[in-house]
């Protein structure tokens, strides 16, 4: 009986990440960015680039997302709303900082209202770099991370630790 | 908090975040029932302190930091500044170089109003439209990037000149997309002012009237929406705006139909500078020689933004660095028509008004309703109130 | 109805010559108006004034720091018809200067305004709203970031803010 439980419960995780990979729930949050990032995030989910074809979805509640997609440096504004949206989001999930500025504060840094890159208030789990990146980097930088989290390169325990693994994604 | 207030009043805070608009701000709301009462708003959620940058970076170098104040109006933003820098400096810049700052800027303005309508037409519920003009908008980044080989910063201005040039294929490209534009901007006119069902969302919606506008000290598109004659192209020609003169649009009614109307005949115009500015092209150098160090001095230098006036004050001590650089975005200066318009309208309308002057600023995800009748607190998302905009629209056809 | 730039300009330079306190006018630049105003008093009826002549909308209020060895902050307020641009300009101590506000005569001047004081430290009498309008909440009093001596170590402890859970 209690190899049946174990099988069970693997295989339950199997179809778990198998159905978040095919399907992951995007929330996207502007931490103090310049909107160049922001456009061409919506920009990759509008016909041209389609991200809904890799079932990546848009939603507007944290509380429904698997993935964070970040723009912009931290403002200090935002930084706690962005741990707040971070610890709202149902484990396991995943951070994807998206632009120069969310890399490391790039042309902000050193600005008085800027804390610094996103890694620095949540921790990320993909880095798609590029002022702005564009669509076909962030479609490529979501679409690695999604690889990364296939059995084969992953434990099927997902939330064994807190954060997740770190793929990083340089495109 | 406001238990004091009378049993119907709520307080709606809404923001700071939202997907489909971009930047981040924070409004209060108070209702009673379904009619809004007061409109408070606090900014500064993507306030990075970059007029403070300025005065620790170069003249050069802050033409990459201004350049990121807005992506979407990027290059405006850099025109500004150079246009202060090089009438502090004393420098001419050659005719080439201002016409093609003239055709980046209009064809930034096409990117920005298609993406404008793509939006405001989301927040009516109006996805296909959405999915349309975003499509439509990516004929005009490709010319974006054929032009300046970026998509969203072009940075195509120099102190003293551009950095890029157009040849007679880049010209023949964008002929064939401002002529693919052209047809569905004719299209898009037509849905807007025929549309019966979008029409419920705009018409006789969010009324700001002439004498409003002026008061208020609107700008851009809201105010030419409202009759009044604010166009900076037009009022004082910078660059070469002089050679390409710009017909101002003026639209009688005020309300949301008659800034979506604004906006998509503005288009056109542009499509006609554009054309007329590859027709007739200037030969010459592009940039010209600048000084390190700037004379001193202060200048204030005024731009049309996709969104209304831009206003940049510039002071020079004599150095290599700026003294101070006052920017004044135009969404601030309609910002204050919109807590004005949205007293007295439904909740129901708050989205669309809201997304009517373009705001460069608003990211408004999650909605609190505080019902203290009821003494609990109900969490709406933006989507949550777009969606009772919506569908309070189709239980109350008008 | 439509104001042109030069009859802007000579309508303003007409207004400020004649009026009652001898006021110094400038042009640094053919479609500017400088007018340096003796004191933050004469604001209010100067502005006044130019909205009487329907002379433009308040474009935006800058603050300048003139350094800490002067003392002085300088207040500019831009009025803008056409390509014409009046600018009304008085000096303030740079601590705990008292400004008369505008808003009871162009509303829109409370987002100028509100910038003003949290970025300058001046004090608007009469403000409706004098909250923080782009600085966060909790930045810390007597701090003021255009100033020329601002020191942004004092944030440092706002930057490496650990994550407070208890919320």
């Amino acid at each position: 009986m209690r190899l049946n439980g174990h099988f069970l419960r693997n295989t339950m995780e199997e179809i778990k990440t198998w159905a978040r990979i095919n399907s992951p729930w995007v929330l996207h949050f502007n931490s103090g960015s310049c909107n160049g990032c922001d456009i061409e995030i919506l920009a990759a989910l509008t016909p041209r680039y389609d991200l809904e074809r890799f079932g990546i979805k848009l939603r507007g509640s944290p509380r429904h997302a698997d993935v964070l997609l970040c723009t912009g440096g931290v403002t200090l504004q935002q930084a706690d709303r962005l741990r707040r949206i971070y610890e709202q989001m149902p484990e396991p999930k995943f951070v994807v900082a998206i632009g120069s500025c969310a890399l490391s504060g790039g042309v902000f840094q050193g600005c008085y209202n800027i804390c610094g890159g996103i890694e620095k208030v949540i921790p990320v789990n993909a880095y798609i770099p590029g002022c702005p990146p564009r669509p076909e980097a962030i479609i490529d930088g979501v679409y690695k991370l999604l690889a990364s989290l296939k059995p084969a390169e992953r434990a099927l325990e997902p939330s064994s630790h807190e954060y997740g693994d770190r793929a990083e994604v340089n495109s | 908090m406001e238990s004091k207030r009378q049993d119907e009043r709520f307080i709606i805070p809404i923001g700071p975040q939202h997907p489909a608009l971009k930047e981040p701000a924070h409004f209060r709301i108070t209702v009673d029932g379904e009619i809004i009462t007061n409109a408070v708003v606090r900014l500064g959620y993507a306030h990075r302190g970059i007029e403070k940058a300025t005065e620790s970076r170069n003249w050069v170098q802050n033409i990459y930091l201004v350049e990121r104040i807005c992506g979407i109006c990027s290059h405006i933003h850099a025109t500004a500044y150079c246009l202060g820098v090089e009438r502090l400096a004393g420098v001419e810049v050659p005719p080439r170089a201002q016409t093609l700052r003239v055709l980046v800027a209009e064809l930034e303005r096409i990117h920005s109003h298609l993406l404008w309508l793509g939006v405001a037409a989301h927040e009516a519920g109006f996805d296909t439209l959405f999915m349309y003009s975003w499509r439509d908008r990516e004929t005009v980044m490709d010319l974006l990037e054929n032009v300046s080989g970026n998509r969203v910063n072009y940075s195509v201005n120099l102190l003293g000149g551009v950095k890029i040039d157009i040849d007679n294929q880049i010209s023949d490209t964008i002929r064939e997309g401002l002529a693919f534009l052209e047809e569905r901007t004719l299209h898009y006119l037509d849905v807007v002012s025929n549309d019966m069902a979008f029409l419920q969302r705009t018409r006789g919606i969010g009324v700001l009237t002439r004498s409003q506008a002026d008061v208020l000290g609107c700008v851009g598109p809201v105010a030419r929406a409202s009759n009044v004659p604010r166009d900076v192209r037009v009022e004082a020609p910078y660059g070469a705006y002089q050679q390409y003169p710009v017909n101002i649009v003026l639209v009688e009614k005020g309300d949301l139909e008659a800034r979506f109307i604004v906006r998509l005949k503005e288009l056109l115009e542009s499509y006609r500078i554009i054309r007329e500015i590859l027709d007739t092209l200037p030969p010459g150098e592009l940039t010209t020689r600048m000084p390190r160090r700037i004379k001193e001095g202060e200048t204030i230098s005024r731009v049309e933004a996709p969104r209304g006036e831009l206003f940049y004050f510039i002071k020079s001590n004599g150095t290599d660095t700026p003294e101070r650089v006052k920017v004044r975005t135009p969404t601030i200066c309609n910002m204050l028509s919109v807590l004005k318009l949205a007293v007295g309208h439904q909740l129901a309308d708050l989205p669309m008004i809201l997304a009517g002057i373009d705001p460069c600023f608003s990211c408004n995800d999650r909605v609190a309703i505080i019902d203290h009748r009821r003494k609990s607190p109900e969490i709406w998302t933006w989507q949550d109130l777009r969606q009772y905009g919506i569908e309070y629209y189709n239980g109350h056809s008008r | 109805m439509i104001i042109t730039t030069e009859k802007a300009l000579s309508t303003a330079t007409e207004l400020f010559e004649n009026w009652v306190w001898k006021t110094r006018t400038e042009k640094p630049e053919p479609n500017r108006l400088d007018v340096y105003l003796r004191s933050s008093e004469d604001l209010i009826p100067m502005t006044v004034g130019l909205r009487v002549q329907r002379l433009g909308y308040l474009a935006a209020i800058t603050g300048l720091d003139l350094g800490p060895e002067t003392k002085e902050c300088e207040l500019l307020y831009h009025f803008c018809t056409a390509a014409a641009i009046v600018t009304l300009r008085f000096r303030v101590p740079r601590d705990g200067a008292i400004v008369p506000s505008l808003c009871s005569v162009i509303p829109s001047a409370e987002v100028f305004e509100r910038e003003a004081s949290e970025m300058f430290g001046i004090t608007f009498h009469g403000l409706r709203n004098p909250d923080h309008l782009y600085l966060p909440d909790d930045w810390p009093e007597k701090t003021y970031p255009l100033l020329k001596d601002f020191n942004p170590e004092v944030l440092k402890t706002l930057h490496d803010r650990e994550p407070d859970n208890g919320k």
